[in-house]
């Protein structure tokens, strides 16, 4: 009971970042049809802005998430404005310019702050474990999760119960009939850019103290992320969060299994497997077009 | 009048390749012709890329995944030459028995011949490919999914080796091979020999691909990246000739790798690394993407620049940038590559009086592919 508890526990774990980095991924790509792959390089942006404001201002992990939310977003908004808006309606060429920019970013990370592994330390208070369901579980990782689920339910409300996300909503629809209609599409398009590019500094934030940080941590997540865009469907918040789910849970079991590696190479065939009878994903939602 | 352009193309790639060829006559070092070998293997490497991507739309960001397991199949064999074997019993490969492994895994067997070993590091990349292809092709993906899939792929293969430490010697790859010796030849990696073999394979991979791509498969293949639905709507099994260049690429790639393994003298988890895949991404797109010569000579000149340029050090560290740079430049101003601004002179008369689908390369492409990938893309994964 311990050992299955401990087991789920770990998954969510996973499945909490999983869905953090995906969730801008899948509203990026839902609203703009751009594959951001720089979205992992705004993940280790999210991360050095921690380690850059803790190291030389002292300020505390849950202090910087506020302005690591602000700065990385505001990285996300001027790449959106002065390059990425000239490629709407080539997508296959996004993923290059998108690609080209994480080149930059990381190498410029590295330039700038040194190749070497970087530490994050976690604020005091959550270090200690915290009984649930009678087993030891970190308390930091309780955080995240928590505020993963805070995340998820803002954006909830952001996508469906504001004037902004109704605007959204139809230039995910259809973006010429919502400018008809006198809706900026090109002005949602940059902040729906910046907020993605912010939830990926934030995940960036969380793990820092979790993982070392490096230059070239983005890779990993964004691959990871774009499996479960793919599993859940874009444009579907609840095919991310059910996804990032399944998903997390999966490569938590069979990492406990075998060993990480093996989890990865088997969830990437799973998912191709999946593909070829649910090219849609699990949760398409029905939309027309024109 | 396409016979026309047919035949200047052939004198321009016929120029190319005797100029590639004949490099070896003015130059006597063998250090500088490795250099130039390894350019070479690149520009097999982007011309394989550019059969899928330029002229049949499919984005595989994962290339570097059949490049790897070629020349991992070509170390394979040299390894089990290597005079003398650092071993223990049975000729096990020295780092098979730092990790503790007592007999010849059943995957090394075969590969004590090297006609196995040679056609396993084609053979292997295009059945992997097929594997793929079959899944994603028949599903219908396309466009950007088609890259995110392929992207994963190259991860996941690329741990799967570093973790299988005991077949294939994890981060360390493979080292401390013998030199290919066949038909009485040696390859060394710094003769005139090697570089003739990489040569003559660059010269066979551009003719294979040119007669390719003016067949009538690489005709569909063209209407296929111009526009998917319509070809389907003519009778066409689009997956299939999807499927089709998907392997070529593989193949051609796989072979440029196991070349990669003898211009090295070793095979490493880093030749289906991120980087070479973006790299190979990169050449091809600077060079331009729908020219098979052009996505070569890409490969060639920015390693070339890149190989002059990092020896000083101030480039050492600013390269990424600047090649990212560059990257940028080109998808945003060029997106048909270096080519199409040379080509534009070169053949602005004969382009006039062409029929547009007996034209392949650069044209209408890159803007064509763009609006029906946007048109097409949402309707496949959001009409549920």
């Amino acid at each position: 009971m311990t050992d299955t508890i401990n087991q789920l526990f770990t998954g969510l774990s996973i499945a909490s970042i999983l869905l953090l980095v995906a969730l801008g991924l899948a509203i990026i790509y839902g609203t703009m049809g751009v594959i951001n792959l720089a979205h992992g390089e705004f993940v280790m942006l999210g991360a050095y802005t921690v380690w850059l404001l803790q190291s030389q201002f002292g300020i505390d992990l849950l202090t910087c998430l506020v302005f690591v939310f602000l700065i990385v977003g505001a990285i996300g908004w001027l790449l959106e404005r002065t390059m990425i808006r000239r490629l709407y309606g080539r997508p296959l060429d996004t993923i290059l310019l998108t690609w080209g920019i994480g080149v930059m970013l990381q190498q410029a990370v590295r330039l700038g702050a040194g190749a070497q592994l970087r530490y994050v330390k976690m604020p005091e208070f959550l270090t200690q474990a915290v009984s649930v369901f009678g087993v030891d579980q970190s308390a930091y990782r309780i955080f995240i999760l928590l505020l993963t689920v805070a995340l998820l339910f803002a954006t909830y409300c952001l996508m469906f119960r504001t004037d902004f996300g109704m605007r959204l909503r139809a230039v995910m629809q259809n973006p010429e009939i919502a400018r008809c209609f006198g809706i900026n599409a090109s002005r949602v398009y940059s902040m729906t850019f910046a907020y993605g590019a912010g939830l990926a500094g934030l995940a960036g934030a969380l793990v820092s103290p979790l993982k070392s940080v490096s230059p070239d941590m983005g890779t990993g997540f964004v691959v990871d992320a774009f499996m479960v865009v793919v599993v859940g469907g874009v444009q579907s918040l609840l095919g991310t969060v059910v996804s990032a789910g399944i998903l997390g849970q999966l490569s938590g079991v069979i990492a406990f299994l075998s060993n990480d590696t093996l989890a990865k190479a088997l969830v990437f065939f799973s998912v191709v497997i999946l593909i070829r009878f649910r090219p849609q994903g699990i949760f398409a939602m029905k939309m027309r077009r024109g | 009048m396409r016979t026309s352009v047919m035949n200047a193309r052939i004198i321009g790639y016929a120029a190319f390749c005797l100029i590639i060829l004949a490099v070896p006559l003015f130059i006597d070092d063998g250090y500088l012709l490795n250099k130039l070998s390894r350019y070479l293997v690149f520009g097999i490497l982007s011309m394989a890329l550019s059969i899928s991507w330029g002229y049949t739309g499919i984005l595989n960001l994962g290339q570097a995944v059949s490049f790897g397991l070629g020349s991992y199949c070509m170390a394979m064999a040299l390894k089990l030459r290597t005079i003398p074997i650092q071993t223990g019993a049975n000729g096990l490969p020295d780092f098979m028995v730092w990790n503790n492994v007592k007999s010849m895994p059943w995957l090394w067997e075969p590969f004590h011949s090297y006609a196995f070993a040679i056609c396993a590091g084609v053979a292997v990349p295009v059945v992997l490919a097929f594997l793929l292809g079959s899944f994603i092709f028949r599903a219908r993906v396309t466009g950007v999914y088609v890259a995110i899939i392929t992207l994963a792929m190259l991860v996941v293969i690329n741990l799967l080796i570093i973790d299988q430490q005991r077949l294939t010697g994890g981060f360390n790859g493979i080292t401390d091979l013998t030199t290919l010796a066949l038909f009485g030849v040696e390859f060394d990696a710094y003769s005139p020999a090697t570089y003739y073999l990489v040569a003559l394979s660059l010269t066979a991979a551009l003719f294979l691909g040119l007669a390719l791509i003016s067949s009538k498969t690489g005709l569909i293949m063209q209407a296929i990246r111009d526009d998917e639905t319509r070809v389907r709507y003519f009778g066409y099994d689009v997956a299939s000739y999807q499927n089709f260049a998907f392997c070529v690429s593989a193949g051609i790639a796989g072979f440029a790798g196991m070349l990669y393994t003898l211009v090295m003298e070793f095979a490493s988890p880093t030749f289906l690394g991120v980087p070479i895949s973006l790299s190979i991404v990169i050449w091809c797109a600077v060079g331009g993407r729908a020219s098979l010569v052009g996505s070569a000579l890409g490969a060639i000149v920015v390693t070339g620049v890149q190989g002059s340029l990092s020896e000083t050090p101030a480039f050492l560290d600013t390269w990424l940038l600047i090649m990212g740079a560059l990257f940028i430049a080109v998808v945003l101003f060029i997106p048909k590559g270096l080519v199409s601004v040379l080509d534009f002179r070169l053949f602005r008369r004969g382009r006039r009086r062409e029929t547009p689908s007996a034209r392949p390369a650069p044209g209408a492409a890159a803007p064509e592919t763009g609006r029906h990938a946007s048109a097409a893309l949402p309707k496949k994964f959001r009409a549920g």
